[in-house]
């Protein structure tokens, strides 16, 4: 068991090394790539001086807090997409008949699908992430928090991702929903909670994961809590398994390309 | 196109033909009367696609997002047939036959319907992983290497994916490299390689693991003449080295006819004919020289009868039945 | 090079438009499905200025709270409504996959021929972004305040102008392709230029040194101008902006001509 955890890790580890040099054979692409996006991320920045020269908080938040929500959405979407940017064009893949070629590896086929790719600009919404951080106020202890949350909000976002994304096993129409669905978490995960009240609120603690992924984890960072900590790691944990559970079985209706070629 | 129909005589139709469809198999090959081995069993296989239709234009389109209408298509239908080991088998039929479909449920991919499949003694739906351990696939129009690598490392990291250390991946790349002569672009990236061969180092990439089962889908597809005659050396080469045991699909008689001793045809997910190549031929030809004797037919019986002749027969027969 | 008619007559680009209209019709469905991440923004803006209006008639950079509300729904209206591959990606593909040798000999002129499909992709989009928009803002916003019907044809004028212009400008940096790899971080800047300064809340809300400076980009003639008379008509502003958005467009016009004259030149001189 160990021993089959260890190479698949292995095999992980050596499809994102190559992912990344097959992006690196143009270095100049690569570097404007990473650079422009935390241009692109940073831009938004201006956005928040202006709303905070109108009003001291935002939804009980002060410029430093969301400063670090956009730092640890920046760099969970970020992680995401470097390891698992597939599990996003998942829907392509299932419509077009593309996981074949996993199916007949020996290999976990969920791990190997999602690590067949890589986004390069998503390495600079990480490091975007990561220079958030070190500009509200660094130090250890805030770096490790940060770098847990960031796994936990990955897994979470992933998950998000691959639940919507294996509903095309079911329905072709899925692909747009969950393209929606996830950007629409992307936007809520960059304002403060404090201005969702009543039913939204709860919305975005049930319905879109943002208040797991990112809201939680701020009020951890700003203030340590013991309850909230270990909410946010079972969320994500049972959030994956769902998200593994509803793959699986939506695997078993997978048509390869046989539809397209009915179809024609 | 009678006599065409009368090459169909061993459809598979009842419960009874079907079992005897098995043992008349198993007496063909063996006369000497040993037990078969069997690598591939598949058993009343079956598999159905729904498919939406929708009609012609803008009403079609409207009426489709609010009526949807679902077709259901027999995508493989009862198919019954078993492989041997070592044995080169070609699974052939025209577009949209069912060929796919069912290579894909023998390796894994797909779910069947109904009815059962068993490779090398394993089911390759429940024990997934433990099947690809030991069989390979080559998907000819699907690419399986990592084209900004050398065929070296894309090597190293199929090594990986079957578990092999480092060494042993070594090892075998050097065996396979020398045996099948890929030493002069071995360091070089795919992308910068020949389709030719490419072809060579995707065929490779998958005897890694030294699979006992090699699926081929149409590996010679879109190569020249000599490229072709290369990589069905290869195949050969691989079968007899290794005692591999091949199945393919292809629409090129000529890889039918140089790699493979025994055919099954099927058509509109059905198995039409499964013979030996020679039985077939000579079954043909006897019927070609009655046919002339009777007057029917001018007297071809001297002509040479290409195989291509004979699957076209087939083909336009079983086409116009299911009309 | 060889001569061709192009831009002579611009009914081939009437049927081209027609066409992609008729294809895009097929997809209104599709469409719809994107009124989600509409409706997302639109709420979360919603709930921003609930938060920051600490009363009702409270006046932000002069606008009253629908006002300043009306204002993002239409820009994110004019974003989403013509937000289609056509300028971006079509055009670089076209571009690096080298399929612009086929298509720059055909007997029109490529940036034309895109122009066209584009109006055609976001003639059906467009249309519907604002059926919605006027029923978020029926049902959560309230009216705005001095609207009248009589102006909605100058607005409509208005909002072509400036979404044909942001696709001259959109095409002039995809046309970049030929120099460059990936002309889309280059995109993305721009996109994000309009954004944060012109999409989420108007220009007077800028310290006064940093409005005069946006006059000067796009951003005036693409998304503010439009937004602004439909949330606050004047027909002083009226002019003005009509004026600006004429001028630009014969500006950016001439840009696309030269960078596309150039780089189709760069293209024959190393052969692709």
């Amino acid at each position: 068991m160990l021993t089959a955890v260890r190479m698949q890790l292995r095999v992980c580890l050596l499809s994102v090394k190559y992912n990344i040099m097959r992006e690196m054979l143009n270095p100049v692409t690569f570097v404007t790539n990473v650079v422009f996006m935390i241009l692109n991320d940073a831009a938004i920045l201006v956005q928040w001086f202006i709303l905070f020269r109108l009003r001291g908080d935002i939804g009980g938040y002060t410029m430093k807090e969301v400063m670090l929500l956009w730092g640890l959405t920046a760099a969970s979407f970020g992680l995401s997409r470097v390891l698992f940017t597939r599990v996003f064009s998942l829907p392509e893949l299932i419509i077009s008949g593309k996981l074949d070629s996993y199916l007949v590896q020996p290999k976990n086929v969920l791990l190997s699908v999602m690590t067949s790719a890589t986004n390069i600009s998503a390495i600079g919404d990480f490091l975007y992430g990561l220079i958030l951080l070190v500009a509200c106020g660094f130090s250890v202890s805030r770096l490790c928090l940060f770098l847990l949350f960031t796994v936990t909000g990955t897994v979470i976002i992933t998950a998000f991702a691959l639940l919507l994304g294996s509903l095309s096993f079911w329905f072709v129409r899925a692909d747009m929903l969950g393209n929606q669905m996830v950007s629409g978490m992307i936007s809520f995960m960059t304002y403060p909670d404090g201005i969702f009240r009543g039913i939204s609120r709860f919305l975005l603690y049930f319905v879109i994961p943002v208040g797991m992924a990112v809201y939680h984890p701020v009020h951890i960072m700003t203030e340590f809590d013991v309850k909230m900590f270990f909410e946010v790691i079972g969320y994500a944990v049972l959030l994956m398994a769902a998200a593994m559970i509803v793959f699986y079985r939506g695997l078993r209706r997978y048509s390869s390309s046989s539809l397209m070629e009915a179809r024609m | 196109m009678e006599q065409a129909v009368l090459f169909c005589e061993n459809v598979q139709k009842s419960e009874s033909d079907r079992i005897q469809a098995l043992r008349l198999h198993e007496s063909k090959y063996h006369e000497g009367g040993g037990i078969a081995m069997y690598v591939i069993k598949a058993e009343d296989l079956s598999k159905t696609f729904r498919v939406r239709v929708k009609e012609k234009g803008m009403r079609g389109s409207i009426r489709a997002i609010l009526h949807p209408q679902v077709k259901e298509v027999k995508a493989v239908d009862n198919v019954t047939f078993a492989v041997e080991e070592g044995e080169m088998l070609a699974f052939i039929g025209p577009n949209g036959a069912g060929k796919s479909t069912t290579i894909k449920m023998l390796t894994g991919i797909l779910y069947p319907d109904g009815g059962s499949v068993n490779v090398l003694g394993l089911d390759p739906i429940k024990s997934r992983k433990q099947l690809a351990h030991r069989i390979g696939t080559v998907f000819g129009q699907k690419e399986q290497l990592w084209t900004h690598l050398t065929p070296y490392d894309n090597f190293r990291f199929f090594g990986a994916i079957y578990d092999f250390s480092d060494k042993e991946t070594e090892e075998r790349i050097e065996e396979l490299a020398e045996r099948f002569e890929l030493e002069a672009f071995i360091n070089t990236p795919v992308r910068n390689l020949s389709l030719g061969q490419r072809i060579r180092c995707e065929i490779v990439a998958s005897l890694i693991h030294n699979p006992s089962v090699l699926f081929l889908d149409e590996p010679t597809i879109g190569l020249d003449p000599v490229v072709k005659e290369n990589i069905r050396e290869l195949i050969k080469q691989m079968n007899r080295d290794y005692h591999t045991t091949i199945f393919l699909t292809s629409h090129d008689v000529g890889d039918i006819e140089k790699l493979c001793k025994r055919i099954i045809i099927v058509n509109a997910g059905q198995i039409v004919l499964d013979d030996s190549m020679e039985h077939l031929k000579r079954h043909y030809m006897k019927q070609k020289t009655q046919q002339a004797k009777d007057g029917n037919q001018p007297d071809t019986s001297g002509a040479d009868i290409s195989l291509e002749d004979i699957i076209m027969e087939i083909y336009q027969a079983e086409g116009r039945r299911i009309e | 090079m060889s001569r061709h008619t192009y831009g002579v007559s611009g009914r081939k680009y009437v049927v081209i438009y027609r066409a992609v209209l008729m294809e895009n019709l097929q997809y209104a469905a599709n469409i719809a499905m994107g009124f989600f991440g509409y409706f997302v923004f639109i709420f979360i803006f919603i709930k921003l200025w609930d938060y920051i209006y600490q009363t009702p008639e409270e006046l932000i950079a002069g606008y009253t709270k629908e006002q300043m509300i009306w204002y993002v729904m239409m820009t994110e209206m004019i974003w989403f409504g013509s937000n289609t591959g056509a300028v971006a990606r079509q055009v670089a593909a076209d571009i690096r996959g080298g399929n612009i040798a086929y298509l720059m000999n055909k007997p029109y002129h490529y940036t034309l021929y895109i122009l066209a499909k584009y109006t055609g992709e976001w003639s059906i989009r467009l249309p519907m972004y604002m059926l919605l928009a006027v029923a978020i803002g029926a049902a959560m916003v309230g009216a705005i305040p001095g609207f009248r019907l009589a102006t909605v044809p100058v607005m409509i004028l208005c909002l072509i102008l400036g979404i044909t212009i942001n696709a001259v400008f959109k095409m002039c940096i995809s046309l970049l392709s030929f120099w460059i790899e990936d002309a889309t971080p280059f995109q993305w800047l721009y996109d994000k230029l309009i954004l944060v300064v012109g999409t989420v809340f108007p220009i007077e809300i800028f310290p006064r040194t940093l409005q005069a400076l946006f006059k000067l980009t796009p951003i005036y003639t693409v998304c503010y101008g439009p937004a602004k008379l439909v949330v606050d008509f004047s027909g002083e502003k009226c002019i003005e902006i009509l004026s600006v958005q004429f001028l630009y467009l014969a500006v950016g016009c001439v840009l696309m001509f030269l960078i596309y004259r150039k780089g189709v030149r760069k293209l024959y001189v190393n052969g692709g």
